[in-house]
């Protein structure tokens, strides 16, 4: 019987799979380098334009009517950001974003400082410049916004980091 | 269990597709696409940096030092149809340069050999499952390291570049079609013998 070129080739693939298989995290690992790397960008720090009292957006039990939305408006050299906070119907905090001018973004919501990579979350502002975390972790945290259009349109747009604030 | 699952093995036009189209999608915009790319060719970055002779360990770097390079230099991917090429050329490049740092380094065949399969009388050996395996497996190792090597990677490759190849084995480039074809055979022979 003969075996075709390309049926051995898939059975030398499969063999290899077999008896060298690829570490169970392998892809994980990438992704997670992926996501560091991202994170490592010299980033310009975003000044709040808006000054709010962050402490209004946790007082929920005094002041629930007001409290409940918080705003907030930070601008850098290329761009503003505007976020909102506001509390859902089950009581999970939501935070919506939006880009002006509209550009495409990757963006990380996590605690400041050098936690680990992957205790960020994240998520991508669409063509409009709008981006959500559905269930924003809570505490004190910051954004980080990757542009994502630099592929051959606006290399220019600088990775921009939030100050602190609370959700 | 197999590592890939396009249904035509690695070196499918399905895998390659696949892989074609998540590239394309990442470069309009599609930003999670980048995640597709790395979940398709990942398994056939590590088969073809293993065939280089690279341990386990420094593997994994390789791997992930090459989806860092792709995100540096994803401008210098000129045709979306090139990616899995210009993946494991850049995949074989940093492993080459991995390896004259020295030390972490061993012949792949006998890595895989001492790890994976002690003496073929040892009960270990089942690591092998089925004749059909183990015959191959034992036919393979009879041909020459680089004929394994070569095997492997042209096994795992979609559509390889056989200049990057030729540097990776240290051959001539006009003899890589020539010598897959003179290993095939080879290995045929070996399987017929071992029947």
């Amino acid at each position: 019987m003969t075996v075709s070129d390309e049926e051995l080739l898939r059975a030398i693939a499969d063999l290899y799979a077999d008896i060298d298989p690829t570490p169970a995290d392998l892809v994980d690992g990438a992704l997670a380098r992926l996501a560091v790397q991202d994170l490592e960008t010299e980033f310009e720090l975003f000044t709040l334009v808006q000054p709010v009292d962050i402490q209004v957006g946790t007082r929920l039990d005094a002041e629930p009517e007001t409290s409940a939305t918080v705003a907030l408006e930070f601008a850098g050299s290329a761009y503003r950001v505007l976020v909102r906070v506001s509390d859902t119907d089950d009581g999970v905090r939501r935070l919506d974003g939006w880009v002006v001018p509209a550009l495409p973004m990757r963006v990380f919501l996590g605690p400041p400082g050098d936690a680990p990579a992957d205790t960020r979350q994240s998520a991508y502002a669409d063509r409009e410049g709008r981006f959500e975390f559905p269930a924003a972790m809570r505490g004190e945290v910051r954004l980080w916004l990757l542009p994502q259009g630099a592929r051959g349109e606006d290399a220019s747009a600088p990775p921009f980091v939030t100050p602190p604030f609370l959700v | 269990m197999a590592t890939h699952d396009a249904p035509g093995g690695p070196t499918s036009s399905a895998l390659y597709d696949a892989a074609t189209d998540a590239f394309r999608r990442w470069r309009t915009g599609d930003d999670p696409a980048l995640d597709d790319l790395v979940r398709i060719m990942s398994p056939v970055l590590w088969h073809v940096v293993r065939a280089t002779g690279l341990d386990r360990e420094a593997t994994e770097d390789v791997v992930q030092n090459t989806w860092l390079t792709l995100v540096r230099s994803a401008d210098s991917v000129r045709d979306a149809q090139a990616i899995t090429r210009w993946l494991c050329t850049a995949a074989r490049r940093e492993a080459w340069r991995v390896s004259k740092l020295g030390t972490r380094t061993r012949p792949v065949e006998d890595d895989v050999l001492d790890a994976r399969l002690p003496a073929q009388t040892s009960p270990e050996s089942e690591v092998v499952a089925g004749d059909e395996s183990a015959l191959l497996w034992q036919a393979l190792s009879r041909l020459p390291g680089r004929c394994q090597k070569l095997l492997r990677i042209v096994a795992w490759e979609p559509r390889p570049d056989y200049s990057s190849v030729a540097d990776s084995l240290e051959m001539p480039i006009g003899s890589i079609g020539p010598t897959r074809r003179r290993c095939l055979d080879k290995l045929r022979v070996e399987l017929g013998g071992a029947t």
